[in-house]
């Protein structure tokens, strides 16, 4: 079970150049709980994927608003949320189709998939306006 | 700071792409621009040397992902060579190991190359 508060929440401007800060931070907290350096890496790219999403989709490079991202831990896992104004994502539940999108010469697409690949659960909601991207990774079987 | 960069070094009529750093969604335009520049030079046999390259996101993937078509239809190919094991492992989890050729040096890429170019 993950605690009702955030251990850790922090307000980020939508900025890329942000990201790299994200991911440092990301990174250190997993390895804190306990997750091998080179899984911690890959649920700070999970959130890099998130928040790059955020800024390009949701905000299109013309909202100001602060992205807020939550860390909770527990002994089994860490849970991340990503709490953001905006348009509401809608992520394809299909998995990609790596081949296809080559012919189609696409650049995009691939981080949603990146996401659901590296974290155990993935889900979008949105309530009263505000959007969240919650995902889990469990470093003990369930 | 600059945590990303890109050099590109030309053998024979191949291009050699040399990533350093963290190549996120906010470093991303240097890298096409490097790749755009190599196609406009009439270069499509590309090695992408990732031997320095700490971390991509999808977005650097993608560029690796939206030119291949392209390069193939001219006869060409995109291979990459010397990644580390975090980097192979961000390919290999959305497929990319399964359409592209990874190898372990430049050398062995570049022999690739030649290979293909002798059989042509």
């Amino acid at each position: 079970m993950f605690p009702p508060k955030p251990d850790l929440a922090v307000r980020i401007p939508p900025k890329t150049e942000l990201l790299k800060m994200v991911v440092e931070l990301t990174k250190h907290l997993a390895t804190i709980n306990s997750f091998e350096p080179s899984q911690a890496q890959k649920i700070a790219l999970a959130v890099d994927e998130a928040i790059t999403n955020v800024i390009k989709h949701s905000y299109e490079g013309q909202v100001d608003d602060p992205v807020a991202v939550e860390f909770y831990s527990s002994e089994n896992g860490l849970k991340i949320r990503i709490l953001f104004h905006g348009i509401p994502p809608h992520p394809t539940l299909n998995e990609v189709d790596l081949k296809q999108m080559i012919r189609d010469k696409r650049k995009g697409g691939l981080g949603v998939e990146l996401m659901r690949r590296i974290m155990d659960t993935v889900e979008y909601s949105t309530r009263k306006g505000i959007n969240c991207c919650e995902m889990i990774k469990w470093n003990r079987p369930q | 700071m600059r945590t990303f960069s890109v050099k590109s070094k030309i053998c024979d009529d191949v291009a050699c792409l040399y990533l350093k750093g963290h190549l996120d969604a906010h470093h991303v335009d240097r890298f096409e621009k490097e790749m755009v520049k190599t196609l406009g030079n009439g270069l499509v046999k590309i090695i992408i040397n990732g031997e320095q390259l700490s971390y991509i996101s999808s977005a650097g993937m993608g560029i690796i992902m939206g030119y291949l078509d392209e390069v193939r239809e001219k006869g060409g190919d995109i291979k990459l060579c010397e990644l580390n094991n975090q980097v192979y492992e961000i390919f290999d989890l959305v497929g990319f190991t399964d359409i592209y050729e990874f190898l372990r040096n430049e050398a062995e890429a570049m022999e690739r190359f030649k290979n293909v170019s002798a059989k042509a």
